[in-house]
Formats: C-alpha cells, structure tokens, sequence
C-alpha cells in the first residue's frame, strides 16, 4: 500500500454549457489535468513492454451519468502513455452474462476512439487464465486472473459512482470485476488489486453520480487504495462501511490529496450521496403492494411488477 | 376456422378506406371458432407480449389458446400467467391451433412472416407497433392480409391512454380555440434501460435491419398516430436525427409536422436516451391555442399513487359486486395496452374493421420513412456545406 499522496487536477469546465459530446474537445480539456496527475507514475511505467487500461466500462450508460468512465479520459490517458512510453498498450474490459464488451466498447465510442492510436481494444473474456493465490488476513484467497492484467502493467481507471449495494465503484472494484473469485464479494476487489498491483489509479471525477450526476470536473490520481478512499469520502461514506477498503487500508489515517486548484471540501458539498435507483422497474416496496392488489382485486400484474419472479 | 369474407378488405388495404364500406355488418357472424369465446393466441411473450398475454387472460369473451415464444423463461411465464399450451416456434402454434385471431408481439422482422404465416391459417392478427419495418414490407404484409381476407389490427396505443384521449376531447369540444402550434415528446431507455444494469438488453432494437429505424420507429410512430387523430392529415416538413450513443440506429428524433386541414405546426421529439423509472412516464402532449393550453399533463391523476389507490379500490368494490374489474386498472399506460386489445377482440367478434388497422399503421411508417428522407437530404446537404471551400476575401 502506498503513502504517497493523491494528485489531483481540476479539469476547466468555465466554458461547458453541460456535458460536450465532442470527444476531441473533451479530450483537449483533459490533456493538462491528465498530464498533471500522471507525472510520477509515468516513471513507473516508463520501462513497460505493456500496458493495459482498465476503465470502468461494465454496461453502456451514457458518459454524462457518471456511471461510467467518460472514454475521453481514457483516451487523453492513453495519449499521454503512448507519448511517453514505448509500450504495447490495450483498453481492456470483459463480456459478461448482460452484454458483450465489444458491444458495450462500441456503444460508449471507444472502437472509434482507439481508431486514433496504436492501442487496441481488449475483451478480457476472451483471455487465457493464471490461477493465482493472494492472502488476505493469512487466509489463501484463490483467484483466475485474465493473462494479459499478468502480464503487462495496469492503470485503473475508475468511476466515481456508488456500486449496488453502497460502496464505492472504485479501483479496486473495477480490478475485482475482471477476476473469477469464489471468496466473499469483499474479498475479490482486495486479492484481484494485490495480485494486479496498478501501477495507478485514476479516478474519473469529471461527472460524479451519488443519486444524481454532478459535473464535479476533477481527476484523482494514486494508488488503488487510496484514490477509493478519496472516493468514498467524496461520495459521503465511511471507509470502515466499506470491508474491501478497510481490509486494505486497516488504521491507516487520512489520505493526502495534492492539488492547489481543487477545493476538497467545496467538491464534498457538491456530489450528492445517494445510491443507484432501485433495481427494479418500480419501487419494490410498490411492486409488493400492487401484487397484494392484484390477488384481491382479481386484476393482473404488469410483467414490471412481477418483482423478477 | 374462420370464414372471413375475402373482400372483406379495399385493392391495397393502405388508403383510408369510405366510412360507407367499413360501417356496414360483414356477414361474420359464423367465423368465430367453436370455442365459448374468441380464441386467441400470442405470437412472442417478451415484455409487451406479456403486457398482451395477461391482459387476454383477464378478457371476458376471450380464451388464449396457446403462446410461442422462442425463449424458455417467456414460455414459463406464459405458462405461469395461465396458458396450457406453449410452443418455442409461432409457426407450428399456428399450424396447430384452432384460432380466431393471434397477437403478433415479436420483433418487428418477424411481423410479415408471422403474419403471412396467420394469414395461411385464416387467422385475424393485432400487429405490435411498428407494422412493419418499412412501407414496402407493409404493403406486402396487407396485400397477404387481403388475399387470405384477414383483418389486420395495430397496437397504437397512445390514443387509448386517458390523457390523450383527454386532450382530444378537450380539443374537439373547442376549449382553446384554434391551436396554431402543439408539441408531442415521448422519451423512455428502451433497450438499455438505467443502473444497475440487471437483464442482457436485446439487440434488435439498435440495429435499423431488424427494427426498421431507431427511436422514430420505437416512440415516434406512435406520436405520429396520436396526432393524425387529432388534427387529421399530417405532413412532415424537416427533420433531425440524432445518436447519443454509438449507435447504428438513433435514439433521438425531432421532427417538424405540419396539418393542413387544422393548420396546426407540430414538433415531435422523441428518443430512447432517457432513464425511466416507472410508474413516471415522459409523454407530454401540448395544444397552444388562441385563448389557453391543453395539456396531457392536465388530463392524468394529480397524483400516481391517488389515482392507483382509487383504481384499486374501485375493483375491489366490482369484486365483491361479482363485476369484471378494470385489468391493469392503477396503470393507466398498461390499461391502455388492454383497452386496445380489447377493441380489436370486439371489432372481430363482431365482423367489423379493427378500430386501428393496417392501414393506420401503414400511414404512421409513411410519415416516419420521410422523416428519415429528410433528415438524410440534411445531412448531405451540412456535408456539403462543410466540403465547400472558403471563399477568400480580399479587403
């Protein structure tokens, strides 16, 4: 676990009108603050034969949401690697049970927006598999890790969104999501970001969601754990609600955060602290009592209402 | 089996037929099959077929005799809403069940094979929306309607809600005068709905092969049809598409309509980009006339939840009184889906013209087809506008 600081960059929104749908001109606000929070990690990296961008791509909700990575902060962070270093550099994500990644990469623009550079588009689904073994609390974790997270360098490069069930997305669920784990839902994101070891993290706070998106027009940068603590703060919860984050960062105290032209404390008061709407179609609380309703009244339940039975 | 006359429709089943030739009784009256009602099947039980399924099963007069759907779960959930027969492929349903008229709720690729398919059986059919997936599709899917001499219903539905039947009334009752200027938007995130990301979202609804357009065929061709009701012929003057995502297909459409004969101009907006949290649906229908407004908005319960409850508590009260009570009656959108249905059940039992036909259907892909012509000339002509070089000027 690292103690370094994390870096943060306001991203110059004076001049949006609302959210841009011209990736270039998102990607040319983004050019500096990338480059600010970056620079040291560049030098971790610069030695890579591979890299491998790991953005928060599960399902094609729109950029403006917060629910997703905004692809023009993947893409001005894969500029900036592919000018710095000579790597083999790949955007990875992975199909599930929902949706291909392909088609999700498609639909969110990263099949055009990687037309520009070298790197290509990776589904990890696809990928051979390294059984790996990571302690957690002296407890052997067993884990099957996509070959290419093994074998290249990864920058993780998250959402600020909750997740379900409360916690934050972050880097080190976003990690844990491309792994197959058999241990606990805290468990994974833990063993899968000891195992990956990022070489960084950052955090895309250029549209938060916390019930409602916000333009909150900042990005983070750090290690896995540490930029999931800023997170968390921003997003209104506790790290000790939150078991992968606290199995990690245990009594560790506050993380610093450098940035002479982010105001913490303004960014906290501005990013609501909601969660995702309800799973259902409708509220469940109405969808039971419509099916109390309905068994009374002799009517029919809408197949919305049906509560996934 | 049914004994449809075979003229039963005009040459191309596509132009607004006399009102002479559809009021008259068509000599039907035998063509019911032998069962105590109508029997009915559904072709597809996804999630509007369901809507469909369910609301047949709560209809008096009706008994479903069957339901295809290709997927397991759907054939489960048919099964569980009440139907003894389920078949994976609606081709041997029709080829095995004795029919009066089938619901056609699958993608809209499989509209004119189903229906040519129900066509061969004799059976009447009430067609999800769009028709087709194109006008010519159409014309081929009424021609075989109209040889086989089966009637052709469409699931336009906006019009049966209570709202915009509100407002036409209102409007026809001249309570704001002439109205030079209305709007129509309708927004919902079909098929990628919102977080948490849950169910796999189909993919024939973005790809303009199988679903013949975009959120202008999912929503907009039922604005189309809402405002033919309610100002008569309809003419399309511009149009804009456009793609919030990477889309084949756009998921936003703006449109510029204008009636002659009301001398109304209309914009339609409609689009799939939008979070739905049901039961808040974005349908807002706006008259601007000379001395006030009309809106949908005016015309819905103050409040859901009041306007359910007194829904519910009214069918309670027809349960204790031994009356049929109103099938999805707190949901005044999926009611309408019923009320619909049922108004095509009732027009075939009785031998008459479904109250919205092929032909209502045709029209609404007609208006929506050149949409998309004009929006395409734009777009050719904002290319060229960008190929042409500047111009330069000397001081």
């Amino acid at each position: 676990m690292s103690t370094a600081p994390v870096r943060a960059a306001a991203v110059d929104g004076a001049d949006r009108r609302g959210w841009v749908p011209d990736i270039d001109a998102r990607m040319a606000a983004l050019e500096s603050p990338v480059r600010d929070v970056l620079g040291p990690a560049l030098e971790t990296l610069a030695d890579a034969d591979r890299i491998t961008v790991v953005p928060d791509a599960h399902y094609p909700f729109h950029p403006s949401s917060g629910i997703v990575t905004d692809p023009a902060v993947v893409g001005s962070v894969v500029a900036r690697l592919e000018r710095r270093t000579d790597a083999e550099i790949a955007v990875a994500g992975a199909s599930d049970e929902r949706i291909s990644f392909d088609r999700t990469a498609a639909y969110l623009g990263y099949a055009s927006l990687l037309e520009r550079f070298d790197a290509t588009l990776v589904d990890l689904a696809d990928d051979a598999r390294t059984e790996e073994v990571c302690a957690i609390d002296e407890r052997p974790i067993p884990l099957s890790v996509p070959d290419r997270l093994v074998e290249s360098r990864v920058v993780v490069v998250p959402s600020l969104r909750p997740t379900e069930d409360g916690p934050v997305a972050g880097a080190m669920r976003t990690l844990g999501s491309l792994v197959e784990c058999d241990a606990a839902p805290s468990r994974a994101p833990v063993a899968a970001t000891r195992v990956l070891d990022p070489a960084v993290a950052v955090l895309d706070a250029t549209i938060a969601y916390g019930g409602d998106p916000v333009a909150a027009n900042t990005l983070f940068a750090g290690s896995a754990d540490a930029v999931d603590a800023v997170a968390t703060s921003l997003l209104g919860r506790s790290i000790e609600s939150d078991d992968a984050l606290e199995t990690v960062r245990g009594d560790e105290g506050p993380v610093a955060v450098d940035g002479a032209d982010v105001d913490l404390e303004r960014l906290r008061d501005r990013i609501p602290t909601g969660g995702l709407p309800p799973a259902d179609d409708t509220h469940p609380a109405l969808s039971a009592a419509y099916r109390v309703y309905a068994a009374v009244a002799g009517d029919a339940v809408p197949p919305q209402l049906e509560g996934g039975r | 089996m049914l004994h449809a006359a075979p003229d039963r429709y005009d040459a191309d089943n596509k132009a607004r037929s006399g009102p002479g030739l559809w009021q008259m009784a068509l000599p039907l009256l035998n063509r019911l099959t032998g069962s105590t009602g109508l029997s009915l099947a559904v072709l597809g039980v996804g999630n509007i077929g369901s809507v469909h399924l369910k609301s047949a099963v709560a209809m008096s007069g009706v008994e479903v005799a069957a339901a295809a759907d290709a997927v397991p779960e759907n054939r489960t959930r048919a099964e569980r809403a009440g139907v003894s027969r389920t078949y994976d492929d609606y081709g041997t349903l029709l080829e095995s069940e004795e029919l009066d008229a089938a619901v056609v709720a699958l993608p809209p690729f499989l509209h004119a094979d189903a229906v040519e398919r129900a066509a061969e059986a004799g059976v009447d059919v009430f067609v999800e929306k769009p028709l087709a997936r194109s006008t010519e599709e159409a014309d081929r899917l009424l021609e075989t309607a109209r040889e086989a001499g089966i009637a052709v219903g469409v699931d336009h539905t906006l019009r049966y809600q209570p709202d915009v039947a509100g407002v036409k009334e209102a409007y026809d009752e001249g309570s704001v005068g002439h109205v030079p200027y209305a709007s129509i938007t309708r927004l919902n995130d079909h098929p990628l709905g919102r977080p948490p990301a849950r169910e796999a979202p189909p993919e024939w609804p973005t790809d303009p092969d199988a679903a013949g357009g975009g959120s202008l065929f999912e929503l907009g061709i039922h604005c189309f049809d809402v405002l033919e009701w309610l100002f008569g012929d309809l003419e399309v003057r511009d149009a804009a598409m456009g793609r919030t995502l990477d889309t084949e297909a756009e998921d936003a459409a703006t449109v510029l309509v204008e009636a002659p004969e009301t001398g109304t101009t209309i914009t339609l907006h409609c689009g799939t980009y939008q979070w739905e949290q049901l039961p808040e649906v974005n349908t807002r229908l706006r008259l601007e006339g000379v001395t006030g407004t009309i809106s949908n908005r005016d015309h819905l319960p103050g409040n859901f939840y009041a306007g359910a409850a007194t829904s519910a508590l009214s069918n309670l009260a027809s349960r204790l009184t031994g009356d049929d009570p109103d099938v999805f009656g707190p949901t005044f959108y999926l009611q309408a889906h019923y009320d619909a249905l049922a108004d095509f059940c009732t027009a075939i039992r009785e031998g008459e013209r479904p109250p919205i036909d092929g032909a209502d259907g045709r029209r609404a892909l007609a208006l929506a087809e050149r949409a998309y012509d004009l929006a395409a000339e734009r777009g050719e002509s904002n290319a060229a506008a960008d190929d042409l070089e500047t111009p330069e000027v000397s001081p």
